[in-house]
């Protein structure tokens, strides 16, 4: 069941979502989370896919918010689905135009399910300081995605400098199986860690936050080394000079153990999808501190778990700012060619970034 | 160069005993929630592998363990049964038992990996060779499999056939922790004896040849998610604990129906009857989970002491001829089917006095529950599948209300569902909406499904994975199957020489079962 409404208001999304709830039975409901999706109209159907396999490992009311052009007419249209494709779950999806897009939680804040945590999730342009949208405000839990920047590593560097508990990023997530296996690999050492190496593709932000982890951990210097990958496709330690464990993933999908005085072992390892990430995001709701610890590690930010958890919007208007970068470019049109010149490349680098994702 | 750990805020929690000590893994972190809790290496061996059980059980809740990464890097699983196979042959049956009754669903390249750690040991158990074979294919995987000497014996087995294997690990040294530098422990799988006696004398047999701390006995409705919410609910809230008393409750029903008859198992059955096969163990466990009092820690000693007071508190009642009734099934109509009564069922003795049904009430002999009758009741052919407790609160002392305007309002319940559609009911009045005020029952459900999906696990999957960590909180010890044997006993005395109560199949139980809440003043809730 799926009802859309053109150029609409947040009274009447609601007054839909209620009317459809009721049809569908779903009145005793046991919602556990609201997830918003803030994503571009091209991703749109790429984030619903996702959330949707998350959702059925956790249900959650799923409110996805594309912002159009801010310089068109203040409107919005909605679509509001309660079970059919989408399983158990509820989702809404708007679409906002104008000076609305500015305004979005206007819009969202009603439709939060009650008392139930908030995840808010940036799947494409996520601001530099998520307190600049006010969807991030909000929320309890923050989740981005560095490697979906044009430059992931500079990503995490604002993510660091901009972290605050409830943050969290899946190119961590992305992580977990990796630190899994090493964890139940260590459990039988009983040597002492002298050095490690972390290899994978170059610029891969997982690569270097699962070294950030490792010297956190253990206290050892990490080497990061280039591969051709895909992602992460080895990890080495050391124990002194002769005995290794190491973990090599060639092909993205079977690792191969191998430990002093023990035959190689194979296993499986495999890359995960979008939504398999964004149902690990929604297992935990509490800060996560080893994230934050490896994140420290990776950019050298330190005390971000001390930062306060909550956080104040602050006003950003992107028209001004256009307006005030329209009059300084004015005056030279060398400079605005250059800016062109620096769109298109930046144009390209997300591309490769596309190529390059997940890990 | 020595380098030094950063100074760590946890200490892993390590329940095994000190057999070696290894460094304090620097990798895991109390605070890193979203690393899986992972045994250490090991080894699992199924004694009994072609039965039943591990079939439908063992076999396909290790793989999906497996597939969910929950398996240490150091894993073997090593089958030992009578028949003349080969490792593949074996790996056929394990594989298709996978397949078939996996949860999660079959990967071939999760299963691969699997397969490439299982081992088949043919013999009988009275072969001194098989035995040396296993114990030298143990010692191999040490090697090969990286399994350091820890390894978990499962005996899926008829209880019969336990001295003989005990034995045969004794000679071989299998079941000796310092043997080969690592843990053993074994898996025992009710029936846990006939009586107090047997009881007994199998809890020393098992001692005897492993140490008692290592000797696990798997009650599998233990495993499932909603009893261990049970605790979470009594333990983390404030709403329900200040009523969690006699004071405020009036009855408990603990009930746990089948609807299937006794299918293949007539030769066990019918020399143990209701009461032994589920009320001694999975029902008595439920009413020690409901009754105990706050555990000072949430650990295995913790837990386990709170259970073996509540079931030494337990007071059968005085005239057992009142408040104890068993039955047995007669032919009737169950879920559109005709079915047979249990004297007709295949191996079952014509004249057999075996119960399929019973029903009794107990009392609690603690300050909390002084006067709170509990009542358990247990039976086969029953007209659903349904395991609960209902917690039964007493009427509002005094109700602003006409009388008639409350005729239809019962007693408020906290119903706790453990199988099927796992979570909690809570019953309570609500106006009826319209002009007059007239007040009536409605309930409010959390559904499992609902708000915590991650699909519950199987209950074997939760229990095996608990052995292999060494967590011991899910499993009843000793003492705890010694008193609820001395529950047991009586009732069985009592009943000795006497013919069950026939009940129609597809009905709730005996007429007896109906008078005796009936000579309370109380009806059994339908479930």
């Amino acid at each position: 069941m799926s009802t859309i409404l053109w150029d609409t208001n947040g009274t009447e999304i609601v007054k839909t979502l209620a009317a459809e709830r009721r049809a569908a039975g779903a009145l005793a409901s046991g919602l556990a989370v609201t997830l918003v999706v803030v994503v571009a109209e091209e991703r749109v159907e790429e984030a619903q896919r996702a959330a949707t396999t998350a959702a059925a490992a956790h249900p959650c009311r799923l409110l996805v918010v594309v912002r159009r052009r801010v310089d068109a007419d203040d409107r919005l249209d909605a679509e509001v689905q309660v079970g059919g494709q989408l399983g158990a779950n509820e989702a809404v999806a708007m679409r906002m135009y104008g000076r609305l897009t500015l305004h979005a939680e206007s819009v969202v804040l009603p439709l939060l399910a009650s008392d139930a945590p908030v995840v808010t999730w940036w799947h494409g342009e996520t601001p530099d300081k998520l307190a600049h949208d006010a969807l991030g405000v909000l929320a309890g839990r923050r989740v981005t995605d560095a490697a979906d920047d044009p430059d992931p590593m500079a990503a995490l560097k604002r993510r660091a400098r901009d972290y605050a508990p409830g943050d969290t990023d899946l190119a961590w997530t992305r992580t977990t199986p990796w630190r899994a296996l090493l964890a139940s690999a260590f459990d039988d050492m009983s040597d002492v860690a002298t050095s490690a190496e972390v290899r994978s593709q170059p610029g891969n932000p997982s690569a270097a936050l699962l070294a950030g982890w490792l010297t956190a951990r253990l206290g050892v210097r990490v080497r990061q080394m280039e591969s051709d990958g895909p992602g992460i496709t080895a990890v080495e330690v050391r124990f002194g000079g002769r005995d290794r464990l190491r973990i090599d993933r060639p092909d993205g999908y079977l690792a191969t153990l191998s430990r002093p005085g023990i035959t190689d072992r194979q296993l499986p390892l495999k890359r995960r999808d979008l939504g398999e990430l964004l149902a690990e995001e929604l297992r935990r709701l509490d800060a996560d501190q080893p994230y934050a610890d490896a994140l420290s590690v990776v950019t050298g930010e330190k005390g971000l778990d001390s930062r306060s958890p909550k956080r104040t919007l602050v006003w950003k208007d992107p028209a001004r700012a256009a307006r005030k970068a329209a009059t300084t470019t004015k005056k030279t049109a060398a400079k605005r060619t250059a800016a062109k010149r620096t769109a298109a490349k930046r144009a390209d680098a997300r591309k490769a970034a596309a190529r390059r994702r997940s890990s | 160069m020595t380098a030094s750990y950063p100074p760590l805020t946890d200490i892993p929690p390590e329940d095994g005993p000190p057999y070696r000590v290894p460094l304090r893994n620097p990798l895991r972190d109390v605070r890193d929630r979203r690393l899986p809790r992972v045994p250490g290496p090991c080894a699992l061996v199924v004694f009994g592998v072609t039965g039943d059980l591990a079939r439908k059980k063992l076999i396909p809740a290790v793989y999906d363990l497996a597939n969910r990464g929950l398996l240490p890097p150091g894993f073997a699983m090593v089958g030992f049964a009578r028949r003349d196979w080969g490792d593949g042959d074996f790996a056929a049956l394990a594989r298709s038992a996978a397949e078939q009754g996996a949860r999660t669903g079959f990967r071939e390249d999760v299963w691969q990996r699997l397969s490439d750690s299982i081992r088949f040991v043919p013999g009988s158990f009275d072969d001194d060779e098989a035995f040396d074979t296993l114990a030298s294919t143990l010692v191999e995987m040490e090697e090969s499999h990286g399994i350091q000497g820890n390894a978990a014996f499962y005996l899926s087995i008829p209880p019969a056939m336990f001295p003989v294997v005990l034995k045969q690990m004794q000679r071989t040294r299998m079941a000796d922790n310092s043997d080969r530098g690592g843990w053993r422990r074994v898996v025992v799988e009710k029936p846990f004896g006939h009586d107090l006696q047997s009881g007994m004398d199998l809890n020393r047999l098992v001692d005897e040849v492993f140490t008692p701390q290592d000797v696990f006995r798997i009650d599998h409705y233990l495993g499932k998610e909603t009893v261990q919410n049970l605790l979470a609910l009594r333990f983390a809230n404030t709403l329900f604990e200040p009523v969690w008393n006699g004071n405020f409750v009036d009855s408990v029903q603990i009930t746990m129906a089948e609807d299937v008859g006794i299918g293949s198992r007539a030769g066990f059955y019918d020399t143990a009857g209701a009461a032994r096969d589920v009320l001694q163990n999975h029902v008595l466990q439920l009413l020690a989970l409901t009754a105990m009092e706050e555990p000072v820690a949430f650990d295995a000693e913790a837990i386990r002491t709170e259970k073996t007071k509540v079931l030494g508190a337990i007071e059968l009642p005085a005239h057992l001829d009142q408040y104890a009734v068993r039955g047995q099934y007669d032919q009737g109509w169950l879920g559109g089917q005709r079915v047979a009564s249990y004297l007709e069922e295949e191996k079952v003795p014509k004249s057999s006095t075996t119960e399929t049904y019973a029903a009794v009430r107990l009392n609690v002999q603690t300050r909390r529950w002084a006067g709170v009758p509990f009542y358990l009741r247990t039976g086969k052919r029953l007209p659903r599948r349904v395991t609960e407790i209902a917690v039964v609160f007493k009427k509002a002392p005094h109700l602003p209300f006409a009388s008639t305007d409350t005729e239809e309002l019962g007693h408020n319940q906290l119903v706790v569902r453990v199988q099927p559609d796992e979570g909690v009911t809570l019953r309570f009045g609500s106006k009826v909406p319209g002009s007059s005020m007239e007040v009536r029952d409605v309930s409010m459900d959390f559904l499992y499904g609902e708000a915590f999906t991650e699909s519950s696990p199987e209950a074997y999957e939760r229990l095996l994975l608990d052995v292999l960590i060494g967590d011991a909180t899910l499993f009843p010890r000793n003492e705890e199957v010694e008193l609820s044997w001395k529950v047991i006993d009586p009732l069985e005395e009592f009943w000795a020489g006497s013919k069950p109560e026939l009940y129609r199949a597809g009905e709730w139980g005996p007429r007896g079962a109906d008078d005796m809440l009936a000579r309370d003043g109380r009806v059994w809730r339908r479930p």
